[in-house]
Order: C-alpha cells, then structure tokens, then sequence
C-alpha cells in the first residue's frame, strides 16, 4: 500500500499554495487516514471474502411484530431494531443464489472523489425471499431490470474487506 | 420501528404560542470566496435586524431582547470548522448566551427552527436566534460529492459510488417504474419542475441558481444517476440565513405583523435497505376519505405488489406532517394553504413529497404540476394557481446551503405572509448589493393575500423531514 510522498505531520509552512491574492486563497492540504472497526459486523465482511453472505434475524418470540414471513434484516443488524435484544445469524447465501431479483435499479456515470467501483457503475437493491430489507449493492455484466433474477458474486481472491467484495450477476 | 401507538403519534403541543417576527439571508453562491462564513452570518443577522420592521432603535436594542441562539450547521468536513457555532456566536457579539449547533443533514435548517421553537413553546426563551449556514467551496465538486455520500451508511452504501445523487436515484427508479410507468409524460413533469423553480429564482436577488430553461434543456443536461439529470438536482451552496422567534408578548413588542409558527419533524431509516413494510399513516383528509383509502390497498395491499413506504415515499416526511397538521388543524392542506416551500433536493423526490404531505394521493404527485396548481399563475387556466410551491427558485433555483435552507424557507414564507415579498425581492439596491442586476423580466411572486403556508426541510434519502407551518394570527384554524 503507497502513502502519500509527504509527511502530514511535518507541512513546511513555506510550501503553501496561493490559489488567489486578492481575497487571499491558499491551499490547506491534508490526507488522513481513519482506523475503522466492523466491529460485530465482521462476520458479514469476512464472510464476502470466504464467499458467503450472512444476514441476521431476531429469534425472541416476545418481539412485537414477531412470526414475520419476511424476517432477516440484510444489512446484518447486531441488536434488533424493534426489541434490542441481539439478533442471530443466518447464512442467507444459497436462499439469495435461488430467489433474489432487482428491486431497482440506477447507473452511476459522475461518481464522487474517492470512488473505487468501476464506472459506468450499475447499483442495484436487490430483494431476497424471507429477507425484510432491500440491500443496496452493484450488478455485474448486464444491463438491469426490475425484477430480474440475480445471483451473488464475490471477490474472494483479492478481497477489499468491504460491501464492494460482494456483486450480483444474473441468474 | 414499524407499529406506531396512539402515544408514538400524539400531535405535539407547544405550551405557549411561537411567532417569527424577522428573517434575513446572504445572497447564495457555489463559490464565495469573497466573503468568509462569518462575514455572511452576520450579513444575514443584519438583515434580520435592520430591515424586517422591528420596533427598535438599531442592533444592539435587540441584542438586549435575544435569550438563546441555535445555530444550523451540517458539514464540519465541508467548512473545515469544528464548533463553528462558537465561532458565529462570537462574531455575532451574543456572549455570553446559550447557544447550540444543530445537525440533521439537509434537514438542518429545519431541524434548527425546530429547536429554536420549542425552547420559546416550551418557555425557557422568550426570543430566540435560529441562525444557518454552509460552505461547500472548499472543495471541488466530486470531493464534495463524496463528502455528502458519507452522510449514507459508510459501511453499506458510501462505498457504491460515493455519490448521495446515486441513492437517491434508486427511489426514483423504483418510483417512475412503478407509478409513473417510466413514461415520458412522468419524465416531462420532472422537467417542468426544474423549469418552474429555476424560473422563480430569477426574480430572486438571493438566489444562485435563476435561468430561464425549457423542458428540452432539461432533458439534454448530463445525466448525474440515471433518470436523475443535471437540471434535477439541487446546488451545492455557500450563505447564510437567520430566523428570530418569539413568545406572544416579545412578538407584539418588536413587530407589529407577527407571524405564527408550528413545526413538528419526523424520521426515517438512514439506509433505504432497512425500509420494512408497514401501515400508512393517514393524514386527516384521508382519514375521512374511502376512495383514497382503497386506491391506497389497492396500490400497496399487504406489502406483496409494493412496500409502504419501501422505496416510493418518505416516512419522515409523512410523519412530521401527521404531527403537523394534527398540531395546527390542517384538514386538507391543498385546501387551507396558500403557497408551500418544498425541499426539491431533486424534481423526483420533490413529487414523491407531493405525497408525502397530502397534496395528492400516493401514486398521483405528479399532478400537482400537471394540474397548474403548483404555480404562482397556472399556466393551463391563466388564473391563481391553488397552491403555489417553491417561489423562491427552491433548493434547485435558490440554493441549498444546507444549514441555511430551511431557514431561508421559513423566513420567504414569513415575508410571503407579511406581504412583504416585494420589500425582499424588487428593490434594485438588493439586487446591486449582491453585484447583480435586477433582469428585465423580474416578476412580482407576492401570492395575494397569503394567510398560511408550509415548509419541508428534509435530510438523507428521507431520514430527518421537519413540516413547518406558518399562519397569520387572525388566520388560525384551531384556536
């Protein structure tokens, strides 16, 4: 992994860069790095890598609206949203290679700085049997349709350790 | 949470009337650097101070009224400014009051009105300073771009694109194949939306964004996130506007037109994915309404065809109204208003919010132009459009200095309200201060004999909406 050729910690105040004079406009450089946790979400980020795709599901039966049809939360949810009592884990990754469909679906032409998907960029939410929730996430090979049959993809050999390890290709 | 009691929807209460008295913004540009944020928060609190009327002797008479200040600001990475509010409340020269910084994405403008009212209803303040501001000029475009998509989930959607316009779309995918049958005619009414409010904003010296557009223009800009184009999106702004809020005796004392205010706000899932099927809402006029209520199982049933309010309508905004209309006795708001600010974020969300709020029934938005009654003049009849929206260009054709926008709402609908639209808007020293000059074709957008009005500031795809509702005092419906 390349860092940047110069030292953040250390700017040489001579090095500033006057963009304007009049107002005066200078530059103000940075490029810090964050250290983030997936914290009791690693299993959904390490399961991509190993070729799996987990959701979670509330199994407290006192929980108001319980015996749902449609009952995992796909974003993984570590506590349940209506009762906080912690969610169990499910793998969800052959119900997804035979049930999930585009629910929408968009094509990102102008992404933001620091994209890393390649771009024209096709985002689908993608709609999985017994899954409660709609998960945001990227279409490979094909030009979607609502309501095409889709199958999970995953970047298990050269794995990033985030949402884009997982893709969909139609089914 | 999916099951709302009785309790979760009570309509709030204020203990004690709330009025808005002054209103002031900077003019509103994607660059300024002609002016630092300071210097455009004080330009606003000028105006508020100097030019709305108020009964006082210069600015440091009403210094001596002001009891707490609240101050709307979103992006610390955009302004590169932690405790900005500090920052401002010192060169407003209000130390040692109070003061607060207030954060709900687009909504903080909003979100800041909301809590500058409710420490007036609730008693704490008898006046008090609601102040917004962004600056979105430090930054290109595409950083910036990428510093509004960490306002979605980081973990699950940011990294899809890093562009907030891209989550959006897939609602308004979602929306246009399922109501508007991806037809041409729905993509034509999303253009006349940014024609009318890119419109409006020519007649508006603050305003950052004025160009007289056609539908073609619109539909020939570059597409940002499929069908969401160019023209569809709002601006990405610097400025600054301020609100002052008071009890009914402070109201009397500095003004002789105060305004009454009532908000509520309501919330939403930050990520479109968590968005469960549920119950709607029924806003009054539904309530009473069986047509309204069949056409509404008849589109979402049991949640099979499609989920409530799943990708085609926003909760929050649907809430925050419940609460809103519930609080001041709107029945049916196309009715018992007369013009609306609504926060066109982009031209498709602006008719899934027609929905939202009861202007239509959900599934028939796009109506509420087609019909005519979304303009000043409804350009089908000649005649009064019911209830026009977004006469001051909006967040499209004004500006959306997000921590300023729905201030600047509240503020135009006050003005509006006052009949002062014109004091605000014509004079060509307002025009000049702002190193503009007044257009040829300036037209006079004062809705005649305005009594009521309504603003949404909104946030996320949907995840923070205030409804803010306005009345003059001899206009109000629950008494």
């Amino acid at each position: 992994m390349t860092k940047n050729a110069y030292d953040f910690n250390n700017l040489n105040p001579s090095a500033t860069v006057i963009r304007r004079l009049d107002p005066l406009v200078i530059e103000k450089p940075r490029a810090p790095i964050h250290i983030h946790t997936y914290g009791g979400e690693t299993r959904f980020f390490k399961g991509l890598a190993e070729g799996r795709l987990w959701g979670t599901y509330c199994d407290n039966l006192d929980c108001d609206p319980s015996g749902r049809e449609a009952y995992i939360h796909l974003p993984p949810r570590i506590y349940c949203p209506d009762c906080l009592e912690k969610m169990e884990w499910q793998d969800i990754t052959d119900v997804a290679r035979e049930t999930a469909r585009i629910h929408t679906h968009i094509t990102v032409l102008n992404p933001g700085a620091f994209n890393r998907v390649a771009i024209p960029c096709q985002l689908v939410s993608i709609e999985i049997e017994g899954v409660a929730t709609v998960l945001m996430s990227q279409l490979m090979g094909a030009e979607p349709e609502i309501g095409m049959p889709v199958e999970p993809v995953f970047n298990t050999s050269n794995p990033t350790f985030t949402i884009l390890d997982l893709a969909w290709k139609p089914r | 949470m999916i099951k709302f009691t009785e309790r979760n929807l009570a309509p709030p209460k204020q203990m004690r009337p709330v009025y808005v008295v002054a209103a002031g913004h900077s003019d509103f540009r994607k660059r300024y650097p002609e002016k630092k944020t300071e210097e455009l928060c004080v330009e606003a609190f000028r105006m508020l101070a100097l030019e709305n009327d108020l009964k006082i002797s210069g600015i440091q008479e009403l210094k001596g009224y002001i009891h707490s200040a609240f101050y709307g600001h979103f992006a610390d990475h955009f302004g590169d400014q932690l405790l900005g509010e500090a920052l401002i409340h010192d060169r407003l020269g209000l130390d040692p009051l109070g003061n607060v910084g207030i954060k709900t994405g687009g909504a903080t403008g909003g979100s800041t009105v909301w809590m500058a009212a409710n420490a007036v209803a609730s008693g704490y303040s008898d006046c008090v300073l609601a102040l917004g501001w962004e600056r979105m000029d430090e930054v290109d475009t595409w950083t910036g771009n990428h510093y509004i998509s960490t306002a979605a989930d980081k973990d699950f959607e940011t990294e899809l694109g890093h562009i907030y316009t891209g989550y959006y779309a897939l609602m308004a995918q979602r929306y246009w194949k399922t109501f508007g049958k991806s037809s041409d005619a729905f993509r034509r009414t999303m253009s006349k939306i940014a024609v009318k409010n890119r419109g409006y904003a020519c007649s508006n010296p603050f305003a950052q964004g004025a160009a007289r557009l056609t539908v073609e223009d619109v539909e020939r800009s570059p597409i940002v996130a499929d069908p969401l184009r160019f023209y569809d999106c709002c601006l990405m702004s610097v400025g600054a506007s301020a609100l002052l809020l008071c009890d009914e005796k402070t109201a009397y004392r500095l003004s002789d037109d105060p305004i009454r205010l009532f908000i509520a706000a309501g919330s939403h899932t930050l990520r479109t994915a968590d968005r469960r099927h549920m119950d709607i809402p029924l806003l009054p006029a539904e309530l009473d309404n069986t047509d309204v209520k069949r056409h509404y199982m008849d589109l979402y049933g049991d949640g099979e065809t499609e989920p409530y309010p799943g990708f085609t309508g926003f909760l929050a905004a649907r809430i925050a109204a419940h609460y809103a209309y519930n609080m001041c006795g709107i029945y049916d708001p196309m009715e018992d208003l007369d013009l609306v600010e609504l926060h066109d974020a982009f031209t498709i969300s602006d008719i899934q919010t027609y929905e939202d709020i009861g202007l239509r029934p959900y599934g028939s938005g796009p109506d509420y132009i087609e019909s005519g009654d979304a303009y000043l003049i409804n350009p089908n009849t000649g005649e009064p459009g019911r209830l026009p929206s977004n006469l001051t260009g909006g967040l499209i054709g004004c500006m959306h200095a997000v921590g300023a926008t729905g201030i600047m709402q509240v503020g135009e609908i006050m003005w509006q309200l006052q009949n002062k639209w014109a004091k605000f808007h014509a004079p060509e020293e307002l025009w000049e201060r702002f190193g503009k000059e007044k257009p040829a074709d300036f037209e006079d957008l004062q809705v005649q004999g305005a009594r009521r009005g309504l603003a949404i500031s909104h946030a996320g795809v949907g995840s923070h909406v205030t409804c803010s509702i306005l009345m003059r005092p001899e206009a109000l419906i629950k008494k």
